[in-house]
Order: structure tokens, then C-alpha cells, then sequence
């Protein structure tokens, strides 16, 4: 059988050998890889496309392996394991206490926030963009999390449609 | 029947874009339907024009026009108002376009069960009796058996009720979310083109004419809300009130935040949601480019259903002859049930 996986790699050297080293090791073979070094995602890493052969429990082996090794996949055969949020909030952000705002949104298990940019307007409420990646189906439970702290700080939430 | 004897109670823009719009589709109405439309009575607050023999309808809108009140109307012209006209004259259809009213929805709510207790059809622009007590007025109406419509009161021009009762009738329908008000829709997309801030676009709406000197009802939220109230119940069948609205206006929205947004693609909206577990209205980000991408004082929705996936709509929202072409297709669909 057959796999399409899309992982996300750090830009640096030696990264794409780390992976394609397990998989041969495991017994799976490599199809194809595509690794598009000028396109990088919101985190600042690369997306590789790769299509794999095996059997199923050495494929199941490949991709078990490439979690130990910390190596975010973010799609297998087209189903998207992570999903991208973005949020504006609206308020006192920063005497609202922003790393504890953002220490709480971490703090969901398989949530991160990968982006945030602040807009500030003098002693005035401020406006800042988050970018949130987390595991599939947790975008409502980010969205809870968001309106709890919001609730609490008198932030208004902007939350994607 | 052969012909159709109507009330046009409230003379504004609405109600004088029935006039008009009858006055150049009698023709259309009379073939498709084979019943003549004639106007018995017309009312603004104050006053109301009444005949047995029919109104002209030019002449009425001229009036109200030239002398603000229709009692100046030629020979026919009267002192009677409100409830006192529907016992004035025999009529066959109530066309209630009276201003919408969310503290106690009068007069709409007296007018729309008068008229069902006379066995009379009604149509209605209105939002306050639906938003405020819906499954009364819907009882009133089933038990009167007469007929009840009310496109116009949600997306004006927009077909969205009708759409999603009849026209798609096979589907299931999970959640509508749309921009349900266009003076919001307006005030934002200009934010967003001139990167300038709510209340320099706010000043110049009300200047324009496209935000009331109390722009309250839209800008809070409240309008849209009640018209979530309305798809909730006429199209989800949940049972809410104005007050079961989650409602978050755009007055906070600033340019700076419209500015971080449009980094990411998006664009901030006024969104109405109706699903059966959340019901809110609150502004949201929309992706560039996608169905909720529609700018100036367009309404837009779109309907998530079973069976047909995503069915999306975009219209004018208000306006005085758009929002009476909702409510003459209302009227043509009651005189179609009827013969």
C-alpha cells in the first residue's frame, strides 16, 4: 500500500536526511519527496510531500517513528492533522497580562500559539493577531479557552467565521 | 377570487415602495395569478386614505410625498389610523409595513392579530412581533387559518425564508450564518478600503443616508439579532426570543484591528449565526475571497444543509422598492395557495 504524508521540517542542514533515513531502515520505500525550500509555513518551517510503499505495519512503523522523532505531520493520505485559528482580540492586552493569556492558550494540550502581533494604540485598548496551530478537531475547545480568558480580561474576541 | 383587496398600513419607504411596486406589476401579478391587485386603504401614523373602489397608487405615494400625510389624499383622504382602518374597509390582504418596534412591537403585533381575527392574510416587513413573540403570532395565525408571510423582514431583497422552506425544501438545514445588515457591512467595508477609522465612516453614512441619526440598531448588532431570532425559528424551528442572542456590535472594531486582519487574508464582518447551539451575532473574520467576501450595504448567507451542502445567497438588504419586491412575491404566493 501506499501513503501521502505532509510533514513540516526546520530550515536547516541535515534535516531532510533525518527523515528519509528511517524510512528505509523500517522497510517502507520512498516514491516520491518534494521539498520546497522557498515556501515556508507561519512557524517558519518546510513543508516535504512524501509518498510512501509498504506494508501496513511498516508504513504504521515510519510514521510512529517520525512522532518519536518529534516531526510534525501535518496531513496523512490528504486528512489534515493540524489545523491553522486565527483570532483578533481587542482590549487591554498588554496590562491584561499577555504571557499569562498566552500561557493558558498553550496550555491546551495539542494547541500553539505560533504568531502574535500587537498593535498598540498609546494608553488606548490594543489590537493584536494570534495564529494558533492545533491538533484537528480542538478549534472549539481553543475557541472556549478564548472567550473564558476574554470573559475574564474584557477582551473582545474576534474569532473566524 | 378574481380580485384582491389589500392595506398597505405604514406609508415610509417600505410601505410607499408597495405602492409603487403594485402600480408597475399589476399587469405581471393579474397573468401569473389571474387576480387583480387593487389598494383599499393605505395608513401612515397620523392618518390613512381609504376606498371601497380602489386608491390610485402614484397618487398615493405623491401625496405622502408632497403633503406628508396621506388625509391630503383627494376625496378619499381620513383622519382614521392604526386599527381603526382595518374596520374601515373590506380587504382581503393586510401588507404591514409599519417601522419596527423591539420594546413592545406595536403596532405591528396589534395590527397582524386584528387582521387574523378578521380572517384576513397578512404579509409584513416587520422584525419586532417576530422577534420578540414569534410563536404567538405563527399560533394566531394557523389558528385563524389564514396566511402568514414575511421574507422582507430578514435580508430585504435577499430570498432567504422562502428559499429555505420551499425552494429547498428536501434539505435538512443545520446553520445559516450570514451579514445580515447592511449599514454595518457598509460602514466596514469602507474601514477596510480607506484604512480609516469608525467613526469618520460612521459620520459619513449618517450624511449619506445609509446610517440613521441614531445608529443604534444597526451598529450594536440589535437588527441583525432579531433577524437571527426570525431564521432561527422559521427555519431551524428553534424556540428563542431577541433575549437567547449572543450580541456583539462593531462600534469597538478599529482600523488597526481591521489593519492585523487583512495580514492574514482576512476581512472582519458583522456575522449573524443561527445553529441550534449557538445563536449569535458578533463581528468575525471571513477569508478574502470566500462566499462572505460582499461589500457595500450587500447582505449575504449561507445556508448549510444536509443533503445540498452549502447553499449561499447575496442581496440588497433594504431599500424601498427592493424590500417590496420580497413583499409582493409574498402577496403573489398567498393569491397562488389560493386559487
Amino acid at each position: 500500500m501506499r501513503i501521502n504524508l505532509v510533514l513540516e521540517l526546520l530550515d536547516v542542514p541535515g534535516q531532510l536526511v533525518s527523515v528519509l533515513e528511517p524510512i528505509g531502515n523500517l522497510g517502507a520505500n520512498l516514491v516520491t519527496v518534494i521539498h520546497k525550500r522557498d515556501y515556508k509555513t507561519d512557524t517558519g518551517k518546510v513543508p516535504v510531500q512524501l509518498t510512501l510503499e509498504g506494508e501496513f505495519e511498516d508504513l504504521k512503523n515510519v510514521v510512529e517513528r517520525f512522532e518519536d522523532l518529534g516531526i510534525t505531520i501535518t496531513e496523512i493520505d490528504d486528512v489534515i492533522l493540524k489545523e491553522k485559528i486565527s483570532t483578533i482580540l481587542f482590549g487591554h492586552i498588554i496590562d491584561q497580562d499577555l504571557r499569562d493569556t498566552m500561557d493558558r492558550i498553550n496550555a491546551l494540550d495539542g494547541v500553539l500559539i505560533v504568531g502574535c502581533e500587537i498593535k498598540l494604540n498609546g494608553e488606548d485598548k490594543s489590537t493584536a493577531l494570534i495564529n494558533i496551530e492545533s491538533d484537528v478537531g480542538l478549534k472549539q475547545v481553543v475557541f472556549d479557552r478564548i472567550a473564558e480568558i476574554a470573559e475574564e480580561k474584557e477582551l473582545l474576541v474576534i474569532n473566524e467565521v | 377570487m378574481d380580485e384582491c383587496k389589500v392595506i398597505i398600513m405604514g406609508f415610509g419607504a417600505v410601505g410607499q415602495g408597495v405602492a409603487n411596486a403594485i402600480s408597475m406589476k399589476k399587469d405581471l401579478i393579474k397573468d401569473k395569478t389571474g387576480v387583480t391587485v387593487k389598494i383599499v386603504a393605505a395608513a401612515d401614523s397620523s392618518s390613512s386614505a381609504i376606498s371601497q373602489d380602489g386608491l390610485d397608487e402614484e397618487l398615493l405615494v405623491k401625496t405622502k410625498k408632497e403633503e406628508g400625510k396621506l388625509s391630503a389624499y383627494p376625496e378619499f383622504g381620513s383622519d382614521k389610523n392604526g386599527a381603526d382602518v382595518l374596520d374601515a374597509v373590506e380587504y382581503d390582504c393586510l401588507i404591514e409595513a409599519t417601522p419596527t418596534n423591539i420594546i413592545d412591537a406595536e403596532p405591528a403585533f396589534s395590527l397582524t392579530l386584528k387582521a387574523f381575527e378578521q380572517g384576513k392574510d397578512v404579509v409584513t416587513s416587520n422584525k419586532g412581533h417576530l422577534a420578540l413573540k414569534f410563536k404567538e403570532v405563527i399560533d394566531a395565525a394557523e389558528k385563524a387559518g389564514v396566511q402568514f408571510r414575511y421574507e422582507a423582514s430578514v435580508g430585504g431583497a435577499m430570498p432567504i425564508i422562502n428559499l429555505a422552506k420551499e425552494t429547498i425544501s428536501s434539505c435538512n438545514i443545520k446553520s445559516i450564518k450570514g451579514i445580515l445588515n447592511g449599514t454595518t457591512n457598509y460602514i466596514l467595508s469602507r474601514m477596510t478600503a480607506e484604512g480609516s477609522d469608525y467613526e469618520v465612516i460612521l459620520k459619513e453614512s449618517q450624511e449619506l443616508g445609509i446610517a440613521e441619526t441614531d445608529p443604534t440598531q444597526d451598529v450594536e448588532g440589535i437588527d441583525a439579532a432579531c433577524k437571527t431570532v426570525i431564521l432561527a425559528n422559521s427555519i431551524l424551528g428553534i424556540d428563542a426570543t431577541y433575549s437567547d442572542v449572543k450580541v456583539t456590535g462593531i462600534s469597538q472594531i478599529s482600523s488597526q484591528a481591521i489593519d492585523l486582519a487583512k495580514k492574514d487574508d482576512y476581512l472582519i464582518k458583522l456575522i449573524a449565526e443561527v445553529s441550534p447551539d449557538n445563536l449569535q451575532v458578533s463581528p468575525r473574520l471571513v477569508k478574502r475571497g470566500s462566499s462572505y467576501d460582499v461589500s457595500g450595504t450587500l447582505n449575504m448567507a449561507t445556508i448549510k444543509t444536509d443533503l445540498a451542502d452549502e447553499v449561499s445567497v447575496i442581496g440588497l438588504g433594504a431599500g424601498s422598492l427592493e424590500t417590496a419586491s420580497a413583499m409582493l412575491t409574498d402577496l403573489i404566493s398567498i393569491l397562488k395557495n389560493k386559487n
